[in-house]
């Protein structure tokens, strides 16, 4: 396969593949928000008791994927805003909540893939599945044209496939043919590293037979492992139906949902970057407190926590109390402080450029200890067309980022804003500190409100059409 | 230095909007942030950033000049200092006003700008027009179009054109014989020895060939020649050039279509007619081709930004430098084609982007 762009950036911290267990928590702080759930429909009341697997909340917009209870415990509602508490928090035998009395009713509607897909919903398997090309949550019972499985994570710093899979090849071939059973013809695309690594090769003896997989190899540059991206490269037509994609966590939940008939409560998350002083996985539930894992992992005193990588997470602020739902990493860095004395003429031995402006590109590769520091002022744009050259989606960040000065949002659309997968690179490498990503999200959103209200605008033209025409078809039949 | 920032710190109120100096602030800033980096962080994602930042970029041309700038101390006399020296004050004046005008920060373009323009003036040149000529690049070639990053043309080769168009004579009056002692002019001499002030009209290797005169290739690769001051040595400036081209700052693309373009032409030239065009080599080494190849043309603000413009770019700056150095009266050309490259820089990345917005849209 063919990329463009990308590059990989190369900072101290990277977890390693070990996998620690947390102590268990005595109490939980579920948010009900995350990157693209929002639990609004509340399941439980104020002091009721739970199992681990009941469901707290829905999110109604997203097919109703439930917010489940990773542990027994009681409920508070009121307690913090913005979170679901649970106190008194045990480790009891989970119990999958699943309407015995619906499966007979849904079997016999969808026939027997219907009821895994009800399955995979209900036991919490269904948030692992991305829609390639928009990234958000794929209809449970729609018709994909294939399903992507990628065991790569190539930002820096989200929980490693390869850490994932530890002791789990079998889950996870497991979780593999039980992915096809969902599937009439279409094929999944399994993307890796090596296809001719031993590891690859133990994962084919595995599957032989069971599930017609395709093993596909990508280079390990950032960030050719996003979906939309494969996608577009597999030759994918959005046209077509919409593409699955899964990661390795989505297929071990898979397999834990459909074979055991077990909730999945559990996550692997990655804790890493700059600030922390142990860069490990961690295997955690949603809703622990991030302020036992800070206690543990973090010593820089004045650090930022990131949910998420370096380049696209989001800032973990002070009223975040607990891990949400959709958390793959956490990253800490430090925040910058220190004013550098004439720093643009330092060799920079220990600075890595995209520009190879620094002394350290005569060394070879290290990862460098990088703080938030914007490391410059913002200066228009010179045109030196490091962000085209980095940018994975073909699209032109310098030309957007000039019609978005002037005002020119249909010109910045027919640059086609919305092929951008929101990388950041062309944020990281810009000299003049623009910050292209954020700009170009907030066109994208705000050509996807235009183009709403434009078909608002035409539904109600068409009813205004329609009821005039009633309106003379009863004048002509009163004549 | 904690003593400086803590100067800085005790007299910013000064500067602040509403204080006494409020108007000198862009100065203030700029100083300022010559000495200490901003302790600015990151919004949101992406949190981390390149550690590159334009005050780096631009310090990366200066210091690929400074070999081309020591050959000018060593072949033409610490005048030339002064030539920097009242080439920086000039420029950036000019530069300061306007950041005041505009209350932005003052931008690091003018650095380059100020030593690469005492780099392409004969270096006999009177200081007075040195001033002029920077002043006169600065306000037209940039600041008239909002500064830099915005401007279309190269500020430094407006001024010279400039001067070359205002003040034909004494600028070809003001090339010099370099000097040819073992120290050169190193120990402070202030001009070459044998030239006086009222210097006499000394012949450019371009000039001479007019006459169908050839000096060697030797000559011009060390640079023992006359010539603008920092282009004498064509060994200085492709060691400068390479260093640009792999720090990425310059573009490796404009620089070869621009030798490769001119390099065909002017090869077809001389295999023609031998006796009237100059051979292919003695072309490339003479005059200021490769300085504006390197440290001109190369300027990303002013040539296209897409990767296909700047091919085309280079092959019209290459074949127009071809054409008006061997069929018009003009010893050199390279200015003049840069200027006209920039020109239509622009249209051509209008034209590569049509044609790629056009095959986006096809795209899914
Ligand atoms: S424009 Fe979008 S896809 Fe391209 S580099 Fe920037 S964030 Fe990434
Ligand atoms: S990286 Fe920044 S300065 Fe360079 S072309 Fe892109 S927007 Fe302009």
């Amino acid at each position: 396969m063919k990329f463009r762009g990308g590059h990989n950036i190369l900072l101290q911290g990277r977890p390693e593949g070990m996998i620690k267990l947390m102590p268990e928590p005595e109490v939980l702080y579920l948010p009900l928000r995350s990157r693209r759930f929002s639990f609004g429909e509340l399941c439980v009341e104020e002091g009721q008791q739970v199992n681990g697997g009941d469901v707290l909340a829905r999110d109604l917009d997203n097919y109703s994927v439930p917010l489940l209870a990773p542990r027994a415990g009681r409920v508070r509602l009121t307690e913090r805003e913005g979170h679901i508490v649970l106190e008194d928090v045990a480790r009891l035998a989970e119990h999958a909540e699943i309407d015995d009395e619906d499966l007979p009713h849904i079997a016999q509607e969808m026939g027997a893939s219907g009821i895994k897909r009800y399955r995979l919903l209900t036991l919490g398997a269904w948030q692992f599945f991305y829609d390639a090309y928009s990234g958000s949550l794929p209809d449970p019972l729609g018709r994909p044209q294939a399903i992507i499985v990628s065991t790569l994570s190539l930002e820096p710093f989200l929980a490693r496939g390869d850490a994932q899979l530890h002791n789990r090849l079998l889950n996870f071939t497991r979780g593999l043919e039980q992915l096809q059973s969902l599937l009439e013809y279409q094929p999944i695309y399994l993307v890796m590293p090596d296809i001719k690594s031993e590891f690859a090769n133990l994962i084919r003896n595995h599957i032989r037979g069971y599930a017609s997989v395709k093993m596909v190899s990508i280079p390990l540059t950032y960030p050719y492992d996003d979906f939309s991206i494969l996608a577009r490269r597999l030759g994918l037509k959005r046209s077509e139906g919409p593409v699955w994609s899964v990661r390795t966590e989505g297929v071990l939940a898979v397999d834990r949902a459909l074979t055991l008939s077990k909730p999945c409560l559990v996550r692997i998350i990655s804790i890493g970057g700059t600030g922390v002083n142990y860069s490990t996985h961690i295997s955690v539930m949603p809703g622990y407190p991030i302020q036992r894992i800070r206690d543990k992992y973090i010593f820089e005193p004045v650090s930022r926590i990131i949910n998420g990588g370096i380049l696209t997470g989001e800032r973990l602020g002070p009223e975040a109390l607990g891990l949400d739902t959709e958390c793959r990493g956490l990253t800490v860095l430090p925040e910058l402080q220190d004013r550098e004395f004439l720093g643009f003429i330092r060799p920079g031995w220990d600075r890595s450029c995209y520009a190879a402006c620094y002394l350290s590109s005569l060394r070879d590769k290290f990862r460098e200890r990088l703080s938030t520091g914007l490391h410059g002022e913002g200066r228009p744009c010179v045109s030196c067309n490091f962000c085209e050259d980095v940018c994975p989606a073909g699209i032109t960040p310098h030309l957007i980022h000039k019609y978005l000065y002037r005002d020119l949002i249909e010109e910045a659309e027919q640059a086609r804003v919305d092929l951008c997968i929101e990388c950041g690179l062309c944020s990281y490498v810009c000299p003049s500190k623009i910050d292209l990503r954020s700009q170009i999200i907030d066109s994208k959103v705000l050509i996807a409100k235009e183009k709403e209200e434009i078909r608002k605008e035409q539904l109600r033209q068409e009813e205004l059409r329609k009821q005039e025409e009633a309106r003379k078809q009863a004048e002509e039949n009163s004549k | 230095m904690k003593q400086l920032l803590k100067i800085i710190e005790a007299i910013r109120p000064t500067f602040d909007e509403g204080g006494k100096l409020g108007i000198l602030k862009p100065v203030f800033g700029a100083l300022e942030h010559f000495f200490f980096a901003p302790s600015d962080t990151t919004i949101g994602a992406p949190h981390i950033r390149d550690p590159l930042d334009l005050k780096r970029f631009m310090s990366m041309v200066i210091i690929s000049v400074v070999p081309c700038a020591f050959a000018a101390f060593y072949f033409f006399g610490w005048r030339f200092l002064a030539m920097v020296i009242v080439s920086y004050a000039s420029g950036l004046a000019v530069e300061a006003l306007f950041a005041m005008v505009r209350k932005e920060g003052i931008n690091e373009g003018f650095f380059v700008t100020g030593i690469l323009f005492p780099l392409i003036l004969p270096p006999g040149t009177p200081l007075w027009m040195v001033g002029l000529g920077v002043a006169f690049g600065v306000f037209i070639g940039k600041e008239l179009f909002g500064g830099t990053g915005r401007n279309v043309f190269n500020p430094a080769l407006v001024g010279r054109c400039f001067l070359a168009l205002a003040y034909p004579k004494a600028m070809s009056a003001s090339y010099m014989k370099p000097s040819h002692d073992l120290l050169g002019c190193l120990l402070f001499k202030w001009l070459p020895p044998g030239t006086g002030v009222d210097a006499v009209t000394v012949a450019t290797p371009l000039s001479v060939a007019k006459g169908g005169e050839y000096c060697s290739l030797s000559h011009l690769l060390f640079g023992s020649v006359s010539g603008s001051a920092g282009e004498t040595s064509a060994i200085l400036i492709i060691l400068g050039g390479v260093f640009l081209l792999l720090t990425r700052v310059a573009n490796w693309r404009t620089v070869v279509s621009i030798l490769g373009s001119f390099l065909l032409l002017a090869g077809i030239l001389h295999h023609g007619q031998p006796e009237r065009f100059g051979p292919i080599m003695w072309h490339l080494c003479a005059g200021g081709l490769l300085f504006g190849t390197f440290f001109m043309a190369t300027d990303p603000v002013t040539g296209p930004t897409t990767n296909s413009g700047k091919w085309l770019y280079g092959i019209i700056i290459g074949s127009v430098t071809v054409l008006i150095r061997n069929f018009t009266g003009y010893v050199e050309g390279v200015t003049f084609a840069i200027l006209l490259g920039n020109i239509t820089a622009p249209i051509l990345d209008e034209i590569v982007f049509k044609v790629r917005l056009r095959r986006l849209a096809s795209e899914e």
